[in-house]
């Protein structure tokens, strides 16, 4: 059970690998899936085939939610051997689970879990300047990779052990996770480590000075929601840098 | 990507200044489903390898080549994707012609083409946009060489302040 997980885990990290238009995860889905397959179907070949393309059919998620569904996926097409009903059960709890978990994953991953990593990266490099610490911008960094991929990987090994041991009761035990909560907790985190690295680095005087500092950060406050994205706000500051230049004024 | 090519490159603290920027204004866009923002990664490596590798372009002059690098590298993946169903395709012929469909090979020519186009992406902007920038930098107006500064002095203030904004419109 171990070794299959395992396997199962590490072809799971490539689930993105394949990803297409038409069949999106499908491709990596059914490579990490297969050894799952072939444990649960041995020597029915028919029936491993049949399994097989199955699970070539469309399927996308979130990436770090992908776990729980392989697993449950696993131990459902387990149970499925020779019995065409629960294997259909099987399909259509995947696409119904990659749907509503694509959702909540993508909130918590991209727009709770992303930030608050770059904030405690931004964070504990402003800190370590503060102290003197050498190659704070490194450390930093290295905790912001670490506070997002420990948890992203940890939710992987964790969805995919509880799916393979419980079936499809690890659904519902992941529907009843405060995950809305959570939600709210890393973006006030977030809010508050922002703050508190702008304030670290303004009494350092790192980077920038706190006029310039502090004027960016309020233009980013008070522009991005029209301008589109910080992309074109730094657009739109080298404009007005390079005006400032023509007036006479120079970083 | 930023911090670690810097170390290697020998310069630290340019590389995750950089990665840092480049980080803070693609934040803000989010891979929701099937949508592809700028690749972050390409942008640092890029930007980092410009600056701190046998080019030594100013930190100006990298950041905006390397987000270019960055976005012509998401253009290629999204065009890749289109072409990634013969995969499926392939795995499906092969169950019905009763044979053991390869998906591991399947995956690896995935994994491979994509490599190759990222391989060509970075070194194409290095070996193109680097001593292009080298000639040109230095003769565009000053005006223009302060507002690229100013962009790249500013990108990660930006960012946090667009994060802070986006992170409290959401609560």
């Amino acid at each position: 059970m171990s070794g299959l997980r395992a396997r199962m885990f590490l072809r799971c990290l490539l689930l993105q690998s394949g990803f297409s238009d038409k069949s999106c995860q499908a491709l990596g889905f059914a490579w990490a899936l297969d050894p799952a397959l072939r444990a649960a179907y041995g020597d029915d070949a028919s029936g491993l085939a049949a399994a097989r393309a199955r699970h070539l059919s469309p399927f996308n998620t979130n990436p770090c939610a992908a776990g729980v569904i392989l697993g449950t996926t696993a131990a459902l097409e387990a149970r499925a051997a020779g019995t065409p009903d629960q294997a259909a059960r099987a399909l259509a709890l995947k696409s119904a689970a990659g749907a509503s978990l694509a959702g909540v994953g993508d909130a918590l991953v991209w727009g709770a879990l992303r930030p608050l990593a770059a904030a405690l990266a931004f964070f504990v490099a402003a800190a370590l300047n503060h102290f003197f610490v050498l190659h704070f911008l490194f450390w930093g960094a290295l905790a912001g990779l670490a506070a997002f991929n420990v948890p992203a990987l940890a939710a992987r090994w964790a969805g995919l052990s509880r799916g393979l041991a419980e079936g499809e009761s690890a659904l519902v035990s992941v529907s009843r996770l405060p995950v809305q909560a959570w939600i709210h907790r890393c973006r006030l985190a977030t809010i508050g480590l922002l703050l508190a690295a702008a304030a670290l680095v303004g009494l350092s005087g790192a980077a920038a000075t706190p006029l310039f500092a502090s004027l960016a950060f309020t233009a980013g406050v008070v522009f991005s929601r029209f301008a589109g994205g910080p992309l074109r706000l730094v657009a739109a500051a080298g404009l007005l840098g390079a005006a400032a230049a023509a007036g006479g004024w120079t970083l | 990507m930023g911090p670690l090519l810097g170390a290697a490159l020998g310069e630290p603290l340019l590389g995750a200044g950089l990665g840092a920027a480049v980080e803070a204004v693609t934040l803000d866009e989010l891979p929701l489903g099937g949508s592809l923002p700028l690749s972050a990664a390409v942008a640092a490596g890029v930007a980092v390898c410009l600056a701190a590798g046998p080019c030594h372009l100013p930190a100006e002059a990298a950041f905006p080549a390397g987000l270019a690098a960055g976005w012509l590298h998401t253009r290629s993946e999204l065009s890749l994707r289109s072409r990634r169903a013969v995969h499926v395709r392939r795995a499906q012929a092969a169950l019905a012609q009763a044979r053991p469909p390869r998906l591991g090979f399947e995956i690896a020519s995935a994994l491979t083409v994509q490599a190759l186009a990222t391989f060509i992406v970075v070194i194409t902007a290095l070996l193109a946009a680097g001593p292009a920038l080298q000639v040109l930098w230095p003769l565009l107006p000053g005006t223009l060489r302060s507002g690229a500064r100013c962009a790249v002095i500013a990108a990660p203030w930006l960012g946090a302040g667009g994060l802070a904004a986006s992170l409290w419109s959401r609560r």
